[in-house]
């Protein structure tokens, strides 16, 4: 990894949002690869970001710094990558489900998802069955992502699995939930395709899902 | 001597003292559908309405068999009377806010008649109410919110993360010094009307903020408002918080509602000798999915490794059967 790049990753690292976007200009004028700047260096970042929360060294106040400080590096590539080979990984869409107006856990699954090239559609919070079931017909996308903080709105989850099941569409799109209160278990048993635990396990089972293994 | 369920639950609030049997208590939500069935009372009238309240949370006492009765459901009872414009949900639905007033963090202006804004007054009628209607008999609970909380109410949850993650303590402690009255006031009105005890919920939750956020911003101002407050008080903190669960007891708490995530031997072996332990059966997959056998065995569990009081580890869904929870009720009853 050329000298710049492991700066970039480590500025992700360790929050350093002021910094950021002078770091990937810098790579940008070395001529760096702009797929490695985002793989290599952004994504790369989070991903250490995310495995020092999954272990408890950091919280969701560093976290949100670290992942502001990547969608600042986004943005300085975004707008070089047009009319180039920048295929999406995928569309997630994804929102808190009715009862609940908790997101933090969303967004920091929206902000990673998007950081890891996937397209994603935030729907946002409190987000009625048939609001949710309308916008899979609608959207079409590969993953529908459902998030809830609240052990009392837990069963949403549920009820928009059975009506997308009950209009034909379960098999059209993959679901993963999670939020405090969900597990594994608790996936499978309301029919989800995949549970992940914080925001780094979001991105590893939306790239198996879309993965197909 | 047969003890009254006031009895079990104030001598296992000092120092763990043991009755005849394990008390159970309703330090948070314990309403379901079917007690709101059962009861005729349902939200969002119990959130609003004095006696809807009062009766709701008799019910959780004459229906399930808790040792208490607690008549506040929502955590947004300040939030409102501070400017949130709160939807008070409906039968499914808890409360929430649809602002933050102060997401600027701009002076929070407190009103001069708080505790009489409607929100506030609510609750410290039903207190009052159940005072004369089980006070001495059955335990009174009452619920503030702390200022962690009411700034998460008062600037947004992710905004006030942020300036955490931002490192704008300054703001962030002003807002907590500002809040910090509300709190007070509001519990120390609780013990005038009739509570017995109060639980202070302040969501320094474990996962979402760590033992080095407590400990920098917060634990100075709990030992403040233990240090104002007379009467016992039981803090609520949700998530896995065993690392900082020795900095609750250095906070000053009589009490700790922790969740079933904290081993509670484990919980009992670091806190056991310095604060009551609270809780802990789980909810989302023991109260929610498990069966009545689940319950008992989490509540043996618990009883068997030291817990003083037994309760749910947080508000229940909704959904909860109340099978589940009278069986909680039944396995403290089996005794030590």
């Amino acid at each position: 990894m050329t000298g710049t790049l492991e700066q970039i990753k480590q500025a992700v690292i360790s929050g350093k949002h002021k910094e950021i976007e002078t770091l990937v200009q810098t790579a940008v004028d070395e001529k760096v690869d702009l797929s490695s700047i985002i793989n290599t260096a952004l994504i790369d970042g989070m991903d250490v970001v995310g495995q020092q929360f999954a272990s408890g060294e950091i919280f969701v106040p560093e976290m949100l710094i670290a992942a502001l400080t990547m969608q600042k590096g986004l943005a300085v590539i975004k707008p070089l990558l047009k009319g180039k080979d920048s295929k999406s990984k995928g569309t997630v869409l994804i929102g808190t489900v009715k009862g609940d107006l908790h997101d933090i856990g969303k967004n920091l699954v929206s902000m990673m998802l998007e950081g890891a090239g996937f397209q994603v559609v935030d729907l946002g919070v409190n987000l009625g069955v048939e609001q949710l079931v309308d916008k899979v017909t609608e959207i079409k996308p590969d993953i529908l992502g459902l998030s809830t903080l609240l052990t009392t709105t837990m069963p949403e989850m549920q009820k928009v699995i059975s009506v997308m099941r009950q209009r034909g569409l379960r098999s059209s799109v993959k679901i993963m939930v999670g939020g405090a209160p969900v597990d594994a278990h608790f996936a499978e048993k309301i029919g989800a395709d995949g549970y992940a635990k914080d925001a780094a396990g979001a991105v590893q089972l939306a790239r198996k899902l879309v993965s197909g293994n | 001597m047969k003890s009254t369920p006031y009895n079990l639950i104030m001598s296992a609030l000092y120092n763990g003292k043991k009755g005849s049997r394990p008390p159970a208590a309703s330090v948070t939500s314990i309403v379901c559908h079917d007690l709101m069935d059962a009861s005729g009372v349902s939200f969002p009238e119990a959130h609003v309405n004095s006696e809807a309240m009062a009766e709701l949370a008799l019910a959780g006492h004459e229906i399930i068999g808790f040792d208490t009765v607690m008549p506040e459901y929502s955590v947004h009872q300040e939030a409102a009377a501070l400017g949130c414009d709160v939807d008070w949900g409906s039968r499914d639905q808890m409360p929430d806010s649809r602002n933050a007033p102060y997401a600027d963090f701009s002076d929070v202006i407190i009103p001069e008649n708080i505790l009489e804004k409607p929100s506030m007054r609510v609750v410290l009628d039903a207190i009052s109410k159940l005072r004369r209607h089980v006070g001495g008999r059955v335990a009174i609970i009452g619920k503030v919110m702390g200022p962690w909380t009411l700034s998460y109410h008062m600037a947004g949850t992710q905004n006030l993360l942020l300036q955490v993650g931002l490192g704008e303590k300054d703001k962030v402690v002003k807002m907590l010094r500002q809040l910090m009255p509300v709190t007070i006031a509001f519990a120390k009105a609780q013990f005038q009307a009739g509570a017995d005890i109060v639980v202070l919920a302040d969501h320094a939750t474990g996962n979402l903020v760590g033992s080095y956020h407590y400990k920098d911003y917060l634990l100075a101002i709990h030992q403040e408002i233990t240090s104002q407050i007379e009467g016992p008080l039981i803090l609520h903190v949700c998530g896995n918080c065993l690392d900082r669960i020795e900095l609750f007891a250095d906070a000053g708490f009589d009490g700790y509602n922790f969740e079933w995530q904290v081993d509670s031997k484990v919980a009992v072996a670091k806190v056991g000798h310095r604060i009551c332990l609270v809780g802990n059966v789980n909810n989302a997959q023991t109260l929610l999915q498990g069966t009545p056998d689940d319950v008992r065995k989490q509540v043996r569990y618990a009883v068997e490794a030291g817990v003083n009081i037994i309760a749910p580890e947080c508000a229940i869904p909704l959904t909860t059967p109340i099978e589940n929870l009278k069986a909680l009720v039944a396995a403290v009853h089996e005794g030590y």
